[in-house]
């Protein structure tokens, strides 16, 4: 058997529970309860999902609870299958692999004030940062939860409306509530965020058009892959031998692409300084970015750990 | 002209018993968890440390595809975290460098190819280690330029045993 590195966390699924308007929470956790990487208040993780799919969801849980990651996600019959996935096949006890989590919001950013504004199953980052507000008193905190009409997440969201700390608006009794009203005057101390629908984050952006980008945070659902290079395109690999074709998508490594197609490469350092991972290449315009090949290797040679490609297509010795 | 000066006071660095100590222990059963600390850990010869992610026929490090005969345990200089804060202004904890085995006054990168004792354990240096890019993904911390050429020792385990902190560290001859 070729056994693969290994690219993701490995947690099992220790907990299922339904939490309302068609939202099911999953308690992720290491197989010896081990402590799981570090994250930020509200930052997210993308989910291995066994049928191959990868999907992105914000932790709900507060970065003092470091065994267990926790997600809220809502079955969208008419997604893209990953919370169909979820509800439908996954099971206690089922293995799933994790990213590091990305994102979050920087604790000791000298904010007195936050003000968030969540749409609803939107609320999920916000319960983080909520949970870590509310516990640490690190700064002063409101929620704004607009729903339709089912509250998402009541049972867990209870404690923070008794606090006076979470204020839910209706919309199917009190319309779209002002949002410009509910941010108010900001200040150097203040930060708003905002995670909902496209049309909520649209009218959270006009409002907030006159505040200094460091004082707002939008949290989109679907989070953009973690950028690379701003100016990477996407290229093509041709395996010579092999005869394969492989995609490197914008921003992706040649080594991640080449173990998603299943091609196994040895690696070391993953940044381009101790030589495991060299391929010879054949035809193309590498772009080489290591710090170990001669002038003269890099003729033959690219580090597929960091090597790109300025030409649409690179022909690899493999 | 530097290179053999300083290959010779490598050598009698190495030859006239220099001794350290075993500041920190370290382990993590899986890739990308988080360091334990531990006051001892057991060493078994020929196979990893128990219970640390690196034990052989227990693959489960970023590498797993390649379990490697000389990387049963990993040892980092304490000199370096100090010299990091120094030189750079990074705060890198002894649990941060994913080292298992954190050591103070024992010169790693002149033990290449020699064996020493850790504690009651006899180790035989293989090779420097190269600083691993998915460290700052991890730390979130800017560490992979600093610490390449001083990113600790990975050695085979000769003879297995238990290490304690606070142990001493010396040369085999
Ligand atoms: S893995 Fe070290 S150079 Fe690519």
């Amino acid at each position: 058997m070729k056994v693969r590195p290994i690219t993701t966390i490995k947690t099992v699924v220790t907990l299922i529970e339904e939490a309302g308007a068609g939202i099911k929470l999953f308690t992720l956790a290491d197989p010896d309860r081990w402590e799981l990487p570090p994250f930020k208040p509200g930052a997210h993780i993308d989910l291995h999902l066994p049928n191959g799919l990868v999907r992105t969801y914000s932790l709900c849980n507060e970065p003092a609870d470091n065994a267990r990651y926790v997600v809220a996600v809502k079955r969208e019959a008419d997604g893209r299958g990953g919370s169909r996935a979820l509800h439908d096949e996954v099971a206690i006890g089922d293995v799933i692999g994790v990213s590091l989590p990305r994102g979050g919001l920087d604790p000791g950013a000298g904010i007195a004030r936050h003000v968030f504004i969540a749409g609803g199953i939107g609320v999920t980052p916000f319960m983080s940062m909520a949970r870590h507000l509310s516990r640490t008193g690190d700064a002063d905190f409101v929620l704004h939860l607009v729903v339709r009409e089912e509250m998402p997440l009541a049972a867990h969201l209870a404690p923070l409306i008794d606090a006076g700390r979470v204020v839910v608006h209706c919309t199917s009794r009190t319309g779209r509530p002002d949002l410009a009203a509910l941010i108010g005057e900001g200040g150097a101390d203040t930060l708003v965020a905002c995670c909902g629908p496209e049309g909520m984050t649209e009218a959270f952006e006009q409002a907030i058009a006159a505040w200094p980008a460091a004082n707002v945070h939008i949290e989109r659902f679907i989070a953009p892959p973690p950028v690379i290079d701003p100016d990477a395109k996407p290229f093509t690999l041709s395996l010579a031998r092999s005869g394969a074709e492989i995609q490197v998508r914008a921003g992706q490594t040649m080594l991640a692409a080449l173990q998603e197609g299943g091609v196994d490469i040895a690696t070391s350092c993953c940044g381009g300084i101790c030589g495991a991972c060299k391929v010879g290449w054949i035809e193309g315009e590498p772009v080489h970015r290591d710090r170990i090949l001669s002038p003269y290797e890099r003729e033959r040679y690219l580090m597929v750990c960091v090597a790109g490609s300025d030409a649409e297509r690179l022909v690899l010795d493999l | 002209m530097l290179d053999t000066v300083s290959a010779g006071s490598a050598q009698k660095t190495a030859q006239l018993g220099w001794t350290g100590v075993v500041r920190f222990l370290h382990l993590a059963p899986r890739a990308f968890l988080p360091m334990r600390a531990a006051e001892t850990i057991t060493l078994v010869a020929g196979k990893g440390i128990e219970g640390d992610r690196y034990m052989i026929g227990n693959e489960e490090g970023f590498y797993s595809h390649k379990p490697e005969e000389g990387r049963q345990v990993t040892l980092f200089e304490l000199e370096t975290l100090v010299a990091l804060k120094r030189d750079a202004g990074i705060e890198l904890g002894p649990e941060e460098h994913r080292r298992n085995v954190t050591v103070e006054g024992v010169p790693l990168n002149h033990l290449v190819g020699r064996r020493f004792w850790l504690g009651e354990t006899l180790l035989e240096a293989t090779r420097l280690s190269v600083p691993c890019r998915h460290i700052e993904e991890i730390t979130g911390k800017a560490i992979f330029d600093p610490l390449i050429n001083r990113s600790g020792l990975n050695c085979k385990i000769l003879q297995g045993g238990t290490v304690k902190v606070g142990d001493t560290v010396r040369n085999a001859a």
